[in-house]
């Protein structure tokens, strides 16, 4: 039993309009941008999307928050949705689609309407990136899978591959340990990207095996998975498998951005090295930018950091509200 | 222990005070063979005491067999939630983690008066000419899951043409197999629609408007892939 998980799902978005601040993106960065933003007394509304909590509600255990050792992912991402909450910050389940510029500041489209604000906080995150291999797509929730937390017990005492070699690849890896008869784990370098405590950890794993220096070519099967083809350095090889877990990074959620701030190469928003971008009140916070650490800590620091700027940026400019 | 900290508590007695009428909760389980009854109860049983609102009964599925046979429960625990006018909403397993979210707000939604969903989903709604059977395969880790969930149960809310039922899937491994079920969400509708992953529910409405026309051929329609098709031929393939 994982506990009881109490809250409400998507009630309908209250009437789209004017805010002090709108945040799009629900995970750490937004929830903790709106924290900050409600305790400004700013009228805030965070556009959750529909991954509540971000991709920190999806990692079943987080050992490096401080002051919350052993976090469950879900649970910190729960708390910090209410604490948000009581703050006074309003949450929706809107996504948004395109944000533009006009006169009165900031106008973002939503699947739920229209939000208008002089500030607005970027804090849509990153999704899995995928590896764009044959059968991939074709076999999406037929074996392959981008969420150990949502479907490792679909692969008791069955044979999985894991496809990466940094840390979430790892977590995830000893995640599915629990579940599966065989976890192997390809990567396409002769070391583990992971923090060593979880790289020694899958190591020392009997359930779980690395082949190195290899990559994945083609996932296949029929009506689900059946095998995999991997190219190693002995030559490509086939591999009976049941299901394959991507973990081969993330790609940066900016696409109702394009064109209203300056994007990198890789997609992210670019910062001023903090959360200011390339256009006046918008920020940006989290794993959107492109910033070297992408842990839950620094994207409540960004955050925080973000509301704090948004919160003087209206104090400079008061017409704007 | 309680299942319920003293947190989660008070803030279950704070939503369910928003509500104005009753709402019905008939929970089928049995003593043999069902590992997850006994807890399915004490989840119910600690949820009850949280409001006067709630009304729950509890049957046993084999003594009260002409109750689960007229409420056409094929499993258990069952958990049918309503407002008492109609069993369009059922649990099969056990409410436990994310999916106790979804139940409280299933439950809310019914104590509560006005319309849960947005024009384009009761549009489609009203210009449904046949039954739905929703059946929303989830786990209770899946964080994305009661978003799916909760639109089928909101459809089913708003329209007698509409069940819905949300369902364990470690729990019936003979359902998930039948079903497929290797990744979470995943929403079949009349046996052969499937999606895998939540959608908005005006995106889901628009998938199942043009799913529906398709079904006739009695082979698998797969609705992302209908989604993904730019909008011309889409709705093209709609008429």
């Amino acid at each position: 039993m994982i506990g009881l998980v109490a809250g409400i799902v998507g009630q309908p978005s209250g009437p789209a309009g004017r805010r002090d601040v709108v945040i799009a993106g629900g995970g750490p960065a937004g929830l903790t941008a709106a924290l900050y933003s409600a305790r400004y007394r700013l009228s805030t509304v965070v556009l959750e999307g529909y991954q509540p909590g971000g991709q920190a509600a999806l990692t079943d255990r987080i050992d490096n928050y401080p002051g919350v050792p052993g976090a469950r992912g879900h649970e910190l991402a729960s708390l910090m949705r209410s604490q948000a909450v009581e703050a006074g910050a309003e949450i929706v389940p809107a996504r948004a689609v395109r944000s533009v510029h006009s006169e009165e500041g900031f106008a973002t489209e939503t699947d739920s309407g229209t939000f208008e604000s002089p500030v607005l906080v970027i804090a849509t995150g990153a999704a899995p990136k995928k590896l764009g291999v044959p059968g991939e797509e074709r076999l999406y929730g037929r074996g392959v899978s981008y969420c150990a937390t949502c479907d490792a017990p679909f692969f008791r005492g069955r044979r999985v591959l894991v496809v990466g070699g940094g840390d979430s690849a790892v977590k995830e890896a000893l995640h599915l340990a629990g579940y599966a008869s065989s976890v192997t784990v390809v990567h396409r370098r002769d070391a583990l990207r992971a923090e060593p405590v979880l790289a020694s950890k899958l190591l020392k794993n009997p359930v779980c095996g690395v082949i190195w220096n290899s990559r994945l070519l083609e996932i296949r099967g029929g009506d689900g998975v059946e095998s995999v083809l991997l190219e190693t350095p002995g030559g490509p090889r086939e591999l009976e498998m049941d299901g394959v877990f991507v973990y081969v990074g993330r790609r940066a959620e900016t696409d109702p951005f394009r064109g209203l701030v300056e994007l990198g190469d890789d997609g992210t928003v670019v910062t001023d090295g903090t959360v200011r971008t390339s256009r006046e009140g918008v920020f940006a916070a989290g794993d959107v930018t492109g910033r070297e650490l992408r842990q839950i800590i620094t994207a409540a620091a960004d955050g925080a950091r973000a509301a704090a700027a948004a919160y003087d940026y209206l104090q400079h400019h008061p017409a704007a509200v | 222990m309680a299942l319920l900290s003293a947190a989660d508590a008070e803030q279950v007695r704070k939503l369910f005070s928003t509500m104005t009428s009753d709402v019905h909760l008939r929970l089928y389980t049995q003593r043999l063979n069902c590992d997850t009854c006994l807890e399915a109860e004490r989840i119910l049983s600690e949820l009850s005491e949280q409001s006067d609102r709630l009304k729950v009964e509890v049957l046993n599925a084999l003594t009260d067999a002409g109750r689960r046979e007229a409420d056409g429960v094929e499993n258990v625990p069952a958990l049918i939630v309503g407002d008492g006018s109609h069993g369009r909403i059922r649990f099969y397993g056990t409410p436990s983690g994310y999916e106790f979210s979804t139940l409280l707000t299933v439950i809310t939604d019914a104590g509560t008066p006005g319309d849960r969903l947005e024009k384009p989903a009761l549009d489609f709604l009203s210009s449904l000419a046949e039954d739905l059977l929703i059946r929303v395969f989830v786990t209770p880790t899946c964080p994305y899951c009661p978003r799916a969930a909760v639109t089928a149960a909101r459809m089913a809310a708003a329209s007698p043409r509409v069940r819905a039922e949300i369902i364990e899937a470690n729990e019936f491994p003979d359902l998930s197999r039948r079903f497929r079920v290797q990744g979470v969400p995943r929403t079949v509708v009349n046996d052969l629609i499937y999606l895998e992953g939540a959608l908005p529910e005006a995106a889901f409405a628009r998938g199942l408007g043009l799913a529906l026309p398709l079904l006739a051929k009695g082979e698998p329609v797969d609705m992302a892939a209908l989604l993904s098709k730019p909008r011309e031929e889409e709705e093209s393939a709609g008429k």
